[in-house]
């Protein structure tokens, strides 16, 4: 280039002067017209967003002044910050026009420094870590509530099983309160269960004039015949029936069975009021109830839902696999350059095919499922709609770079053996075709079953829809069978996947 | 015998790739033609099994005219005239034996080639021609894994599948190293001598030339620029030799040729 000692430029000092004025300005004048341009709109824009977070830092104070004050009293760190680099960005902004001024006298092509750059980022970073709220105290602050349901997602296995309960209980009664007969120890009968209570009559806890409570009798309840190793809640009934479960020290009376299905507990007699139009004997009836699990272990609820729907998962991402494919091999010839570019009008018919695949592959599926759930009502078909119409654009795509890569020197060696068209087809295009073919069907097979594990959260079926309503539920060892379950899914999904295409590439 | 009469090639974009050329073949010849790239090689092999759809001219072929014929005649035409290229132009993803039954599919129906199937006497064919080349142990292999020698080796058993006449090889030797050349052009040669196959064969190198060639012709800019006997060419002086190769073309080592811009 040219290096005329001569060269007219701005003599440096009034390019720091203009830069002084307004960072970038020097340069533009000094003719470095797109550095200058970079400066100054990254200032301008470094500028609007400060000030555009300090109104949001103090959004009830009026006065910019107020504002600022507030500003740097809430988050001081970060607007000493921010001031600095600004004053810094602004500094070297004039510095560099003064720098860059001197050097194009010599040279008039003469590049400057980019230090400025590294400092506008920076600044640019700094700007973004307070928009994007990062908090990397309250990260480690809050880590220790994830770890619950953490560790229940991550074992949920004890929610897979269920097991049928039944209630078994036994009864003896007792004479409370008054004079009577005192009742007969139960009978014995073989293979159920067995309660005896002494002693068979006493008093129950009061409350005296005070307010005081006065302790009843202590009574002694001894159990067998019961699953051994269980616990056993105990259950009062009054003259009347109606059960209660009394609580001492604030917890349910009960017990845990021996090995042997045996148990003995000591308890004092509950406080219960009697009616005083109750007259005669008074009998109350003590029972242990039990509940054992019957039958073997089946799989519960959550893991027979998940098994459904990861399957109906699996088959949602075949099905807008295929339809995809059905629609996108056509589609594909018409986004072709190579096929296309021989008139005008299959030229402008390339054109759109390729904006409007462009466009719909802009936007993800989930929000094509929005629109599905619309279309065609909640469930799986909404998933499959919405999947299907990404796939078409995405595989469009992908195809038609498949056709455009064909070697045509194949053809045409096949051709002049004498082959005919459809010779040609199958004997030089198909298999050009097959390998890129199937590795980026089987590729977008993969992404719609994972795409296809989320779209339930809009309503389009599959696993999602039960892993947001767990979530919600707060469920979270259902939530972590249902991510356990499309976790192996993928993994199994993404081996055999690479497997089948490294065998055809 | 091959005529080709007053052949002009325009393309599209308005290329004049071939000037009113015209020459004879007689039956197994050695025919090479030379010139710089873009000087009209190419397109003349391609215009002779018309590949490539010549503007103006005939081409007669053993009497009939190649040029006009229709989709039948074309196939019964091209597939006595076998191809060889200079990036082999194999199908790369299929297995070696497929690339030369390839040879065959001027002679099978297509009805056959959609069941995917050839006839045992084929099948043998192939392994015949492959024997002649040396690559019957690299039957079962994907083209693409095989060595541009053996690629090449694998063109020249395709072409000889076709059971042809004549043999069109575009620059063969012109992706291969100086003593793979001489293999594969030795292998050309030993078809043509044996069968009396005519070969029209481009090439770049003048010892490869004088070596191997019955005739040359030289082309420049679409036009012959010179026809000559092996004896002349084993003569040619440097003026001949510039006027085919341009002002910068100058004899490299025992008798290379480079046009400027070309190897």
């Amino acid at each position: 280039m040219n290096t005329h000692p001569s060269v007219r430029v701005l003599p440096p000092p009034a390019a720091g002067l203009l830069s002084l004025i307004f960072p970038g300005l020097g340069q533009l004048c000094t003719g470095a017209v797109r550095k200058g341009l970079l400066i100054s709109t990254s200032f301008l824009t470094l500028t609007a967003l400060g000030l555009w977070r300090v109104s949001v830092l103090a959004h009830r104070e009026t006065g910019w002044i107020d504002k600022l004050q507030k500003a740097l009293s809430r988050q001081p760190g970060f607007m000493m910050l921010v001031i600095l680099l600004f004053a810094a960005v602004w500094l070297t902004s004039i510095w560099d026009a003064y720098f860059l001024a001197q050097k194009r006298k010599k040279d008039r092509s003469a590049k400057g420094r980019n230090i400025i750059f590294a400092l506008i980022l920076t600044h640019f970073f700094v700007i973004g870590w307070q928009i994007a709220e990062i908090d990397l105290v309250k990260m480690v602050q809050k880590f220790p509530d994830t770890i619950p349901p953490l560790l229940k997602i991550l074992m949920p296995w004890e929610a897979a099983i269920h097991r049928d309960r039944i209630e078994v209980d036994a009864k003896a009664r007792i004479l409370v309160d008054s004079e009577g007969e005192i009742p007969p120890v139960p009978e014995m009968i073989e293979g159920q269960p067995y309660i005896q209570v002494e002693p068979r009559t006493g008093k129950l806890s009061r409350m005296d004039s005070q307010g005081n409570i006065v302790e009843g009798t202590a009574v002694t309840i001894e159990g067998s015949g019961y699953a051994p190793l269980t616990e056993v809640q105990i259950f009062w009934n009054d003259a009347v029936g109606n059960a209660f479960r009394p609580r001492i020290d604030g917890t349910y009376a009960g017990t845990m069975t021996d090995a042997k299905g045996s148990f003995s507990y000591r308890m004092t007699m509950p406080y219960r009021l009697v009616p005083p139009s109750a007259d005669g004997p008074q009998y109350h009836t003590v029972e242990g109830r039990q509940l054992q699990g019957m039958g073997s272990p089946k799989p519960s609820e959550p893991l027979v839902l998940t098994v459904q729907l990861i399957i109906e998962t699996i088959f949602m991402g075949m099905m807008a696999t295929l339809f995809g494919i059905i629609f996108s091999i056509p589609i594909s010839f018409l986004a072709a350059r190579n096929l296309m570019f021989g008139s005008l009008w299959s030229k402008i018919l390339y054109y759109i095919t390729r904006t409007i695949l462009n466009i719909i592959r802009a936007i993800e599926p989930l929000i094509w499922a929005l629109i599905a759930v619309v279309w065609v009502g909640l469930g799986p078909f909404a998933g499959i709609l919405a999947l299907t119409i990404h796939t078409i654009a995405a595989l469009g795509k992908l195809y038609s770079e498949a056709i455009e890569n064909i070697d045509p020197g194949q053809i045409e060696a096949v051709q002049a053996t004498g082959a005919t068209k459809l010779q040609t087809i199958i004997h030089a295009v198909i298999p050009q075709m097959i390998p890129p073919f199937v590795s980026f069907t089987i590729y977008r097979w993969d992404i719609n079953v994972r795409m296809s594990t989320v779209i339930g959260m809009v309503g389009g079926g599959g696993i999602g829809f039960l892993l947001v309503q767990y979530i919600r539920l707060l469920d979270y060892r259902s939530a972590g069978i249902a991510v356990w379950f499309i976790a192996i899914t993928v993994s199994i999904l993404d081996y055999v996947s690479a497997e089948i295409r490294n065998k055809f590439i | 015998m091959l005529e080709v009469k007053n052949l002009t090639k325009i393309y599209s974009d308005g290329t004049v790739a071939l000037k009113n050329v015209s020459f004879t073949v007689q039956d197994g010849e050695f025919l090479v033609v030379i010139g710089l790239s873009g000087s009209g090689k190419s397109t003349l092999l391609r215009c002779i099994n018309r590949l490539i759809d010549p503007t103006e001219g005939d081409i007669l072929w053993n009497g009939v005219n190649t040029t006009t014929a229709g989709t039948k005649e074309l196939r019964v035409i091209r597939r006595k005239i076998g191809m060889v290229f200079q990036h082999f132009n194999l199908v790369k993803r299929s297995s070696v034996m497929t690339n030369v039954l390839c040879g065959r599919l001027g002679y099978v129906s297509p009805a056959a080639t959609l069941i995917g199937r050839f006839s045992r006497q084929d099948t043998e064919r192939a392994y015949r021609a492959m024997d002649m080349v040396g690559i019957r142990d690299q039957a079962k292999k994907r083209a693409d894994e095989l060595s541009g020698g053996q690629q090449q080796r694998v063109g020249i058993a395709r072409a000889l599948m076709q059971e042809p006449e004549m043999i069109l090889a575009d620059e063969p030797v012109a992706s291969l190293d100086p003593v793979l050349a001489h293999t594969i052009l030795g292998y050309i040669e030993k078809i043509n001598q044996q069968t009396g196959v005519t070969v029209l064969c481009s090439l770049h190198y003048l010892d490869l030339v004088q070596r191997y060639a019955t005739r040359v012709i030289g082309l420049k800019a679409g036009e012959i620029v010179y026809e000559g006997t092996k004896n002349d060419i084993l003569n040619m002086t440097d003026t001949q030799f510039k006027e085919i190769y341009g002002e910068e073309a100058q004899r490299v080592g025992t008798g290379s040729i480079t046009g400027g811009t070309q190897l």
